[in-house]
């Protein structure tokens, strides 16, 4: 389907603001105090989780 | 099949000014924020603004839980956003939204106007010597360093303790307004280079621009050639900023920064179409 060109920069402007937002309200926003912030190993909760019903 | 002039009731290359513009201006109130004190207590550092900040801090994070100091959780939220505008548009990041893209745009621009092209007439040949094309035998190996500095950057960021890149950062050298030597000698190099050669870091050195490559290949939001319409004037190739060789047979090429130059200077109607799916 053709899209006229006028509405390009909304588009990505829309798909920014949208994956933003996602990535926000998924946890992955600014925290107090700045930098070098973690809420627990993705990889080894992952191993750990597939581990327990073995 | 008869072809008509494109009639023009919108210009791409003006709204994508506009919003290059913004995204400095925006970038520098970052930078501004960085010089107040108190800044990390007010919600992340200057490099967790980031994009590229979440590839270099990804691994670290993924095996330790911890991200890599100076950046935090927001740099994650930072590439979604632009691997959201990929997924979409291809690398429209790179032509539309990164604050690196748009200042080597303004000096490409300034360049030209500084060394005496009054207007810039859209397909036509400019006249300045500058900026530079390389030659094809350096142009092609040096598109791939890239790569190798996205691939290096990976490998490195599991043995550190700052994003691997931090030191000789770009955005930092350019907005931060927090200088070392280290950054000056960055911005001198950035600035000679974006004044010789068009988009210089995009096309030989930047590692987002490598990692968002490859969705122009599968992003539903692309240009496509319609009709026979066109007859390879060759105006959009003199447009592209990127350098792309025969543009009408090449829109979903790698380097493509999806910034619509060339839609925007065909006269052609039908030649050049935006399409989705
Ligand atoms: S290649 Fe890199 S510097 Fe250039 S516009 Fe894309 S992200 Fe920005
Ligand atoms: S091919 Fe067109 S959209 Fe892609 S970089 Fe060149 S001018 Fe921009």
């Amino acid at each position: 389907m053709k899209i006229h060109p006028r509405y390009y920069p909304a588009i990505i402007i829309a798909a920014y603001v949208i994956f933003l937002l996602i990535g926000i309200l998924l946890g992955f926003g600014p925290k107090e105090g700045g930098e070098g912030h973690g809420r627990g190993a993705f990889l080894p909760c992952l191993c750990l989780t597939l581990e327990v019903p073995a | 099949m008869t072809a008509t002039v494109r009639k023009k009731h919108f210009s791409l290359a003006k709204s994508r000014r506009l919003i290059q513009w913004l995204v400095v201006i925006g970038t520098f109130i970052i930078g501004l924020r960085h010089i107040l004190p108190g800044e990390a207590s007010r919600g992340g550092s200057f490099d967790s603004f980031c994009a590229f900040g979440g590839i270099e801090t990804l691994l670290p994070y993924l095996f330790t839980g911890h991200t890599l100091k100076s950046t935090n959780l927001l740099n994650f939220s930072v590439l979604l956003g632009t691997l959201g505008v990929a997924l979409v548009a291809g690398r429209a990041f790179c032509g539309w939204l990164c604050p690196l893209g748009a200042v080597q745009d303004f000096v490409t621009e300034w360049t030209r106007k500084l060394l005496g092209e009054k207007r810039h007439v859209r397909g036509r040949r400019s006249k300045i010597i500058l900026p530079l094309r390389l030659p094809a035998s350096l142009d092609r190996p040096l598109r791939y360093a890239k790569y190798l500095t996205l691939a290096v950057i990976l490998v490195a960021s599991l043995s550190m303790v700052f994003p691997p890149l931090r030191e000789f950062c770009l955005v930092r050298a350019v907005f931060s307004l927090k200088m070392t030597s280290l950054l000056w000698f960055t911005l001198v190099v950035f600035l000679a280079g974006s004044i010789l050669v068009e988009r210089f870091w995009c096309k030989y050195f930047c590692p987002l621009g490598a990692t968002l490559a490859i969705f122009n290949k599968i992003s539903p939001v692309r240009l496509i050639m319609e009709n026979n319409h066109c007859n390879n004037c060759g105006r959009c190739d003199i447009e592209c900023s990127m350098d792309i060789a025969d543009v009408p047979h090449h829109l979903d090429h790698p380097e493509c920064v999806r910034c619509m130059e060339c839609l925007n200077t065909c006269a052609r109607e039908g030649s050049l179409e935006l399409k989705i799916g």
